[in-house]
């Protein structure tokens, strides 16, 4: 039986929700299948006020086995590292998830707040929020760069905003099947996995992103990355392949943008969200892996290229050829 | 004798609440609703980019995040005075519906009944039905609510594409276009979902459902055919037993800014403000005050266009992070509850007329409204045209004041946005659940939980159920609350 307990601290609950949605399998099923016993979930738990400080304390002082250390969202430090911006029964929280990550054997950072500070740390963060171990691409965050939980992990981040619930099911079974080593982690500590891919491989907008035909307003079927701001290329995440809500959909499906909300420096390394940066013609979210010369030389030749059934369908919100 | 009962960390409502109660000779006084995390949005949104807040604002909230969105979108559409066609309207109706009927279903099975098998209740001699059905993680309704929650995010998906934080509202429409294969999925798994709704929830048709227009006929359809078998059923039977009637009555002062735009200025449920009649709305009435609120820089009401936000952690006689929003100076109520009362929905207003509002009702509204918004659904699926447009590119206005107010799953949600230079200089949100779980005003006033709260019989002081059931009948959201951007 593998102990689990899940905290939320300063976030929006959207990594709970996202976790409920889960369809394969299904949350419950997952449960089930990876012999969880959730100690307490804020949202979904029955034991309330000084019920639940007996469940931390108990973990702190080693009576019940921590298997599992799950936090959401950033950790609030603010005013002046007083962490009073949250407070729980009087007490700061940041307090609570120090001491327990203390006795966790592993340590799981759900969301890009939890992961890395995310959107409550944007901009020039008043109430101090960070990550568990990083703060956007700086290495330490509440617990320290030095961190390792009981197995010799540091604490394994599953960004995401909201993490994708297959992500969060997988992480778990990798761990608890000793199939996650450090080695399958990338420079900031995601699993390789989910975040070596990009957003846009598996777009199916893909082949308007060939030759590039662009959508110009939004509704529009063509690619979103020259003028409508989409990060897909730059943004390391499996979204376009596998999908969201019971793989109906994804950001690009419907037809916004990729904002890389995986990535440890959003959201304000994703401004603006809803049109293409450039120098000259060339935008500044070129594709992470491909040479700048190439990517311009190549762009110019399938523009040349570019059938006519895609270049109007393209600036059309339905298929007219 | 008195003692007071300190539920921190309060569970099963979004976000980070605290209720500190008295009880005195087995009655609550003295109710605190705190909101004890401040993640201060507004310094977040002050200089940046208006569209910004389509993407900051839906991360306010994990659970309503398409309300966010919506608002902060029509707070731009508004303020640019923009135009939409007629398809965008059908779409983000959809979706925000979508959303506050997965929310309103989540609150009935994952957040509210649960307490239904509290120990007080052991018994009742319907306890052991109550536990099969609505034990957290293993009750037979509570799972199957779990397990139907697929064909609502599938079809949430087919909209939205993604779900916390989609961004498939503009101020122009919406970013998606719906074809015929589009739409015939939706309408399918809309199907599939009516059909657990019947089946679990009702026992019944919808439309046999909405047929009951009066507490009469409530009573009625429960004696026919194996009504009082389904969860609603069981619920309308029980709850009344159990006394979930007699307790929570709020101020009994109802407001809507109005709930699912049709097309410019024209709503399906109507706006209004109740005070033992139906008067307009006016937002021109809203004020927030902040004396015992954990902020500084002015005394009395603010109008949200004008609001402060000055954090002081420190602050005497302080208890929450929540601002106290009054309408005309009064305590009001929102949510679903306010929305059935202001659309004078047959079945909810007699009952509230006969009998007066409280946790059973409270409840009752909420789902009443969930199975409206599944024919209404239906309606709005069909309505989309493949052939027409879903947005029309707006002109970007570089010194603008708008407003966006709607009906999020818990109440009234409204946004206030100013911007200059091309960059906002002011944003001021105020939540449903600010409204419901508001501290005390200038007046000292209690907010609308805490006034449900003061007089309720606890009859075990160690097993506070009754405080439980008042809250969680709210549905409170803190996340919202807390997190308000104010500036």
């Amino acid at each position: 039986m593998v102990n689990l307990l899940w905290l939320q601290s300063g976030g929006c609950n959207g990594d709970t929700i996202s976790f409920l949605n889960a369809e394969q399998p299904h949350v419950l099923t997952a449960l089930n299948m990876l012999d969880i016993n959730l100690l307490w979930h804020p949202i979904l738990s029955l034991e309330i006020g000084e019920e639940v400080e007996r469940i931390f304390n108990k973990c702190i002082s080693r009576k019940t086995k921590l298997d599992v250390l799950i936090v959401e969202g950033a950790v609030i430090c603010g005013p002046e590292n007083s962490g009073k911006y949250f407070l729980s029964n009087g007490r700061p929280f940041k307090e609570w998830i120090e001491r327990l990550a203390k006795v966790s054997q592993y340590t799981i950072a759900i969301g890009t707040c939890a992961a890395f500070g995310g959107i409550v740390a944007a901009g020039a963060n008043l109430i101090e929020a960070t990550g568990l171990q990083f703060l956007r691409k700086q290495k330490g965050g509440a617990l320290g760069k030095d961190y390792v939980s009981g197995s010799g992990h540091p604490v394994v981040n599953v960004p995401g905003c909201p993490c994708h619930p297959d992500w969060i099911i997988e992480t778990l079974m990798r761990l608890i099947m000793g199939k996650l080593g450090t080695g399958e982690l990338d420079n900031f500590n995601r699993p390789k996995a989910f975040y070596k891919k990009l957003a846009h491989h598996g777009c199916p907008r893909n082949e308007f992103y060939e030759f590039k035909a662009s959508a110009t307003e939004y509704s529009q079927l063509g690619c979103l990355f020259e003028y409508l701001g989409c990060k897909g290329t730059l943004c390391e995440s499996d979204c376009n392949e596998r999908m969201w809500l019971g793989r109906t959909g994804s950001c690009t499906r419907a037809g916004f943008p990729c904002i890389a909300c995986t990535s440890p420096d959003f959201p304000d390394g994703s401004v603006p969200f809803f049109e293409t940066r450039k120098i000259g013609e060339v935008p500044v979210t070129l594709p992470l892996d491909v040479p700048k010369a190439w990517y311009v030389g190549m762009a110019n030749l399938a523009k040349l290229a570019t059938p006519e059934r895609l270049k109007k369908n393209a600036v059309s919100f339905r298929r007219v050829d | 004798m008195s003692k007071k009962i300190n539920l921190s960390p309060f569970n099963r409502v979004e976000g980070d609440l605290e209720i500190i109660v008295e009880v005195k000779d087995g009655k609550v006084q003295n109710a605190k609703s705190r909101g004890v995390m401040f993640r201060g949005f507004e310094m977040l949104l002050k200089g940046r980019d208006p569209m910004d807040s389509v993407v900051f604002t839906p991360r306010i909230c994990g659970i309503c995040g398409v309300s966010h969105g919506v608002v902060s979108s029509n707070a731009i559409r508004n303020a640019w005075k923009s135009q939409m066609p007629e398809n965008a309207y059908r779409v983000r109706n959809i979706v925000l519906a979508i959303e506050n009927l997965m929310s309103h279903i989540v609150h009935f099975y994952a957040l509210f009944a649960p307490d239904l098998t509290n120990k007080k209740y052991s018994m009742h001699p319907g306890f052991q039905e109550l536990e099969k059905r609505f034990l957290p993680f293993k009750g037979t309704s509570y799972l199957k609510s779990i397990k139907a929650r697929p064909s609502m995010l599938e079809l949430m998906g087919v909209f939205a594409g993604k779900w916390p934080n989609t961004l498939v509202f503009q101020p122009g429409g919406v970013t998606c276009s719906i074809s015929i294969s589009r739409q015939t999925k939706a309408l399918g798994l809309l199907r599939e979902l009516q059909d657990y709704v019947e089946e679990s929830l009702l026992g019944c048709d919808i439309d046999r459902w909405l047929e009951n227009r009066s507490m009469d006929d409530l009573d009625k359809w429960l004696t026919e055919s194996n009504h009082y078998d389904s969860d609603l059923g069981i619920y309308v039977r029980y709850g009344r037993e159990l006394g979930l009637d007699k307790i929570g009555k709020g101020p009994d002062r109802f407001l809507s800014y109005g709930a699912y735009e049709l097309s410019e200025g024209q709503t399906w449920l109507p706006s209004g403000y109740y005070d033992r009649d139906v008067y307009p709305f006016n937002q021109e009435k809203i004020t927030e005050y902040i004396k015992y609120s954990f902020l500084k820089g002015y005394q009395g009401g603010l109008h949200p266009s004008e609001g402060i936000t000055d954090p002081d952690p420190d602050k005497e006689g302080a208890y929450s992070w929540c601002k106290s929003p009054r309408y005309d100076d009064n305590v009001i109520e929102v949510g679903p509850l306010a929305r059935m009362i202001l659309d004078k929905d047959s079945l909810i207003y007699d009952i509230f007329n006969k009998s007066g509002s409280g946790v059973f009702l409270r409840v009752l509204a909420r789902l009443h409204e969930a199975v409206r918004l599944v024919r209404q659904l239906g309606i709005w699926i069909r309505e989309i045209d493949a052939r027409e447009p879903f947005n029309k590119k707006p002109l970007v206005h570089p010194e603008a004041k708008g407003l966006g107010i709607i009906e999020a799953a818990r109440g009234s949600l409204g946004h206030w946005l100013t911007i200059k230079n091309g960059k906002i200089e002011r944003y001021q949100v105020i939540t449903p659940t600010a409204w419901n779980l508001s501290p005390k005003d200038s007046f000292d006033q209690h907010g609308a939980c805490e006034q449900a709260l003061n007089g309720t019989i606890v009859e075990d002081v160690d097993n506070p159920i009754e405080v439980g059931h008042v809250v969680r009948s709210f549905d409170p959201c803190l996340v919202c609350t807390v997190h308000m951007l104010r500036i």
